[in-house]
């Protein structure tokens, strides 16, 4: 497991693409860094009455959906870069194949996530500095951790959901564009079915159960205990297609 | 050693493999013959554990390839030079495939010298040659110094000199004691490097023998024409 381990390290970062996955995720974070400092400035000059109307400058909740759309392409590259016969020719034992790449994926997301969102709330709290709420949505960093958790969580569980599907498809474009599907497509339709099935539907959607998780949602539909619970079942559901394909099907 | 026993592969109601069974000892080059679609590379890929068989099994060195727990120190394998990730540097292909059996990166140095490849060790594998990916295809099977080598169709894109480099290989791995399959369409070639030939066609075994029982009345050619008459697709 450990070489197989090594081997799939020394992979990833011998080819380019998931350092352009990095350098799109940095962008981001600045883009958010620079959306907050437009904001505060914009708050600023605003009088006091009207100061309250404002939103969140916290650009971590913007970039999350970018960072788990690029973790879930690097867990799809992990899946489907290396062509199979090369691949199963060095490391046969396909479970441990599949062990060796999902820990990498989610040791890789964990990282990467929990730095990309240090980053991008470090980034925040000093532009917002200190400002009252609604502009600054926390009082200290104690109050952001169940936001930083449940979105760390999310991001793993989004690169699981990219090597899972990766796996399954075979193909890296297909598995992004079901990703895609997965965290913006699905959740743009839910909130216009009808009711009550437009709460239970948008309450199971990837970049809402990461809210729920947070338990930072009044009435949702999901406690965080059955948020993270369904959050498990996405990556079940994708991991275990892709485990069956890998298992079964000729390479 | 390489035994493949009863050997069936199925696609839906098309037969690949048909029950083949034969022997490749250590010690010998022995050539894999067929027709095209006679069923050659899927054989070895059910060797390798790539392909699930129908039915039958393929042992290598006794045991079932994908129960090896390195299989790079027991088995080294060329079926297919362009499947790797061509974005990658030669140095890195190595490398990695060194780590996944935990071979010393050392040897990955090592071999790229060996096979010719020291000078683009750092290029990435689009930019070499179809000659130079074959190289590092024979690179990567060496990797582990395995017992038992497995080549499919292993002069494709190498020029004369390189013919002669990867014939005299072959022969020398044989004379070490290895066993060495080598599948290949080019009859003169094979003429040149197998000690013996196994040959198939539609899936089935049609003859295992010693070259010289192959080529004693004529050329191997001609004897592998009158073997195959008639079996193609």
């Amino acid at each position: 497991m450990t070489n197989a381990f090594a081997a799939e390290w020394l992979k990833l970062r011998t080819v380019r693409a998931p350092y352009g996955l990095l350098v799109a995720i940095g962008l981001m974070i600045a883009f958010g860094a620079t959306i907050s400092w437009l904001m505060v400035q914009d708050y600023d000059t605003t009088p006091a009455s009207e100061q309250a109307r404002f939103a969140s400058a916290d650009a971590s909740v913007v970039i999350n959906p970018v960072i788990q759309f690029c973790v879930a392409a690097l867990g799809a590259l992990v899946a489907t870069s290396d062509p199979r016969l090369t691949a199963l020719t060095a490391v046969p034992d396909r479970k441990r194949l599949l062990a060796a790449k999902s820990a990498l994926v989610a040791t890789t997301s964990v990282v990467v996530g929990a730095v990309a969102l240090a980053l991008s709330i470090g980034a925040s709290r000093l532009i917002m500095g200190d400002r009252p709420a609604p502009i600054t949505p926390w009082e200290s960093l104690g109050d952001v951790l169940p936001w930083f958790g449940a979105a760390v969580l999310s991001i793993v569980v989004t690169g699981l959901i990219g090597l899972g599907l990766g796996l399954a498809l075979r193909s890296t474009a297909v598995a992004i564009v079901v990703v895609g599907v997965l965290l913006w497509g699905l959740p743009a339709i839910t909130p216009m079915l009808p009711e009550p099935w437009n709460m239970d539907a948008s309450g199971v959607m990837v970049p809402y159960l990461v809210y729920e998780v947070a338990g930072v949602v009044e009435d949702a539909p999901l406690s965080p205990v059955a948020a993270v619970a369904a959050l498990i079942i996405y990556v079940l559901v994708t991991l275990g297609t892709g485990m069956v394909t890998l298992l079964r099907r000729d390479a | 050693m390489i035994e493949v026993r009863n050997l069936t592969k199925r696609y839906g109601d098309t037969t690949a493999v048909d029950d083949l069974s034969f022997t490749v000892q250590p010690g010998l080059v022995t050539g894999f013959l067929g027709p095209n679609g006679a069923g050659k590379s899927t054989t070895m890929r059910m060797i390798v554990g790539l392909d699930r068989p129908t039915r039958g099994e393929a042992l290598v060195g006794g045991r079932r390839y994908d129960r090896l727990d390195q299989p790079l120190r027991h088995v080294g394998v060329l079926l297919d030079p362009g499947a790797v990730h061509h974005g990658r540097k030669a140095l890195d292909h190595l490398r990695w495939l060194a780590a996944s059996n935990g071979i010393s990166q050392q040897r990955v140095v090592e071999l790229l010298e060996q096979v010719g490849l020291g000078g683009v060790r750092n290029k990435r594998i689009r930019a070499l040659s179809l000659g130079m990916k074959q190289r590092l295809g024979v690179a990567a099977a060496l990797l582990g110094d395995p017992q038992i080598l497995m080549f499919d169709e292993p002069v494709n894109g190498l020029d004369p000199e390189g013919v002669r480099w990867i014939r005299d290989l072959m022969r020398g791995l044989a004379e070490e004691g290895r066993t060495v399959f080598v599948s290949s369409h080019l009859m003169s070639e094979m003429a040149l490097t197998a000690d013996e030939v196994v040959i198939v066609a539609r899936g089935q075994l049609v003859k295992q023998t010693p070259m010289e029982a192959l080529t004693e009345n004529g050329s191997l050619e001609d004897a592998y024409l009158e073997l195959t008459s008639g079996r193609g697709l």
